[in-house]
């Protein structure tokens, strides 16, 4: 039963990891550049949430598809104004696009900073935790945990099913061979950014009901993420969606047996340890086998 | 004698009343200038939360005091920088404010970590420090001469718990704490209590921030089965740490946190996890301390909220520095010193004074519990405002 406990709480913080990671994932695999601004998007998402939900009231859940689309809009007008016109500058673009984002992060955090505080802020929503033959599980982790794998999984069948979605993936895995195809990968950008921006808002409106977040929390979301989609194969959606549910499972058992210095110390000794054995990633070791 | 003799004879005469008229123009132009306190202050980071107070104590305690005169007669000020709750940052910070701000006086930073780091700063600069919010005992040593403790030592953090949950049949412990120097040595005093009271801990161990999931720790805890969980915490971990126990479906019979249940923020992210949390404070509200009511009037007037034990903290070091500063009768750091360490000075958190290592020694510890919303105290019982509620509920 303890040991089913772990698994499923690793579950759930993999399904909030799926969350965090995805939309770093499809920037990185369209652009090729990591949005060092994606941690900051989650938290300002994050924090727009508890203001929404502490001024009206409101479940935080009804902000979900209004910040999906709101963030749509901004993700592509920040993609078309900063990020578009460094696409002519050739092998230098994705430099200089790493480091708007990294700009960008610095502007949002700020903006978190003035518009909500610098405090800690966590919403007391979906308290409710089920007892089931002896297993505990929260009502809070599993909107996360299930939104976050039905996000991700909407995303899949997009990208795979619909000719828009396979006109995305192709940009993703030739971009030459894409603008062959006469896809119109400019346009591909824009809108891989803007999903992406919207993942990583959605993730912000959940996870405030999760973990408590301050807008100086960016940076260490970025990172995780990261870590995330780099388990699991830079680019590679499938494995960075296995790579969050090992994740997840792993810190669970570790924190479990080991205690918490050693559950914050997985991610980056994971992280490493694929770095020297595994660089492809995890979905791409799998996929081999 | 003709008028350009008497002209030529006046001369000097003339040019002594105007040099005597500058000077002493420029010398009320001193007197006139401000006392500057200096520091740096968390607004951002996560130590932010509780910082808030410390900094609303500061400012309120300036402000009551130039509405008594000031200083000196001189009217005082407050001058600080955010040292984002980062060490080395604070370092840079209280270098500036001494060398290049040139502020008459400093004032200790929020939290022990901070100023373990500032502490040699001090001592190389010969500047006398209260230090409001640094409760850890090492600073306190032969070594840091020029640092003097404005709050209860962090050995004595949720002393009162365990006593308190074993005079109710508890037996089993369970003790978390934040990787802080704070947490840490709150925490060793703990673990050495539960083994002096001859109780049983079931569970131990420490961690870092941010941990973005404490549902592991909080399963291990509910496998234990501790009859208490202490945890020796700052705001954001408290907050995650009762959020995971709920989670995990386990509510000890005793849940006390050291820092954050102080704060409204703490019942506002936790709704009605938080009630029967019990923590720590050195300050209280009904205490008859000197000039408390006022402190709070004021306080509340100002800020639109009620200050916690970081803003007595803060509000009671500047009650400290004002008793010194007037005694002394000038801002001559090693009087200072001396007088702070050799006096003592009642404040709104109770008797302020030091040994000769500069640690504090008269202050008390109290603790209080989260009642339906309120904040009682419950210990120790002379002060109590209510029982102890037991058992948490976790709901």
């Amino acid at each position: 039963m303890l040991v089913l406990q772990i698994l499923i709480n690793g579950l759930l913080l993999g399904g909030m990891y799926i969350l965090l990671a995805q939309g770093l994932n499809l920037v990185f695999g369209v652009m090729g550049v990591v949005n060092l601004a994606h941690g900051a998007i989650i938290t300002v998402a994050g924090l727009f949430t508890f203001w929404f939900a502490t001024h009206t009231q409101l479940n935080p859940l009804v902000l979900l598809p209004v910040v999906f689309v709101a963030m749509l809009a901004i993700g592509a007008l920040l993609q078309r104004s900063l990020l578009e016109p460094l696409a002519g500058v050739g092998r230098k673009s994705e430099l200089l696009s790493l480091m708007i984002t990294f700009g960008l992060s610095y502007v949002l955090v700020e903006i978190g900073l003035d518009v909500f505080g610098s405090q800690y802020v966590s919403l007391p929503n979906l308290q409710t935790t089920w007892s089931l033959g002896g297993l505990t599980i929260n009502e809070a982790l599993v909107a996360a945990g299930v939104l976050g794998a039905a996000i991700s999984g909407a995303l899949q069948i997009w990208l795979r099913h619909t000719d828009s979605g396979k006109c995305l993936l192709a940009t993703s895995q030739n971009r030459i061979g894409a603008v062959a195809c006469g896809i119109d990968v400019s346009r591909m950008r824009c809108i891989a950014f803007a999903i992406g921006s919207s993942l990583a808002a959605a993730a912000g409106v959940l996870i405030i009901m999760v973990i408590p977040l301050a807008a100086q929390t960016a940076d260490s979301l970025t990172i995780l993420a990261f870590v995330v989609v780099a388990l699991g194969g830079l680019g590679d959606y499938r494995g960075a969606a296995l790579a969050a549910v090992v994740l997840g499972i792993a810190q669970s058992a570790v924190g479990y047996y080991g205690g918490g210095d050693a559950e914050s110390v997985v991610p980056y000794l994971l992280f490493i340890l694929f770095m020297i054995l595994r660089p492809q990633g995890l979905g791409r070791a799998v996929q081999a086998q | 004698m003709t008028q350009a003799t008497f002209n030529r004879a006046l001369r000097p005469l003339a040019l002594a009343s105007l040099a005597a008229a500058l000077l002493c123009a420029t010398s009320a132009k001193a007197e006139e200038r401000p006392i500057v306190i200096g520091g740096s202050v968390s607004i951002t980071g996560a130590l932010a939360v509780d910082a808030a107070y410390h900094l609303h104590g500061l400012q309120q305690g300036i402000e009551d005091a130039n509405a008594q005169g000031g200083w000196l007669g001189r009217k005082i000020e407050l001058k600080y920088y955010d040292d984002k709750s980062d060490a080395g940052t604070a370092v840079r910070l209280y270098t500036k404010l001494i060398t290049e701000d040139n502020v008459d006086l400093v004032i200790g930073p929020y939290s022990s970590g901070i100023t373990q780091a500032v502490a040699p700063l001090i001592n190389k600069y010969e500047k006398v420090m209260i230090e409001p919010e640094a409760s850890v005992p090492d600073i306190y040593v032969p070594g840091n001469l020029w640092n003097v403790q404005g709050i209860a030592p962090s050995l004595g953090y949720l002393e009162g718990v365990l006593p308190l949950a074993k005079s109710h049949g508890a037996k089993t412990v369970a003790v978390l704490a934040l990787k802080s120097a704070f947490s840490l040595a709150c925490d060793k005093a703990r673990l050495e209590q539960v083994k002096a009271l001859d109780m049983s801990l079931v569970y131990d161990t420490t961690y870092a921030l941010p941990q973005p999931d404490f549902s592991s720790l909080a399963l291990a805890i509910k496998n234990a089965q501790p009859d208490v969980v202490v945890v020796c915490s700052y705001y954001p971990d408290a907050v995650g740490i009762a959020q995971a126990l709920q989670r995990a479906g386990y509510a000890p019979k005793f849940f006390a946190e050291a820092i954050g249940p102080a704060e409204d923020e703490f019942t506002k992210a936790l709704g009605p996890i938080a009630n029967r949390i019990i923590s720590n404070t050195s300050w209280w509200a009904s205490l008859k301390t000197a000039g408390n009511a006022a402190f709070i009037a004021h306080y509340k007037a100002t800020f639109h909220q009620d200050p916690d034990y970081h803003a007595a903290s803060g509000y009671g070091a500047i009650q400290a520095l004002g008793a010194a500063l007037n005694a002394v009768k000038a801002i001559d750091q090693a009087k200072l010193h001396d007088w702070l360490l050799h006096n003592e000075v009642q404040t709104v958190q109770g008797t302020f004074a030091n040994d000769p290592n500069g640690a504090a020694k008269k202050f008390n510890q109290y603790l209080f519990q989260i009642q339906d919303g309120t904040r009682k105290l419950i210990w120790p019982l002379a002060d109590a405002e209510a029982p102890a509620q037991i058992p948490y509920t976790g709901q």
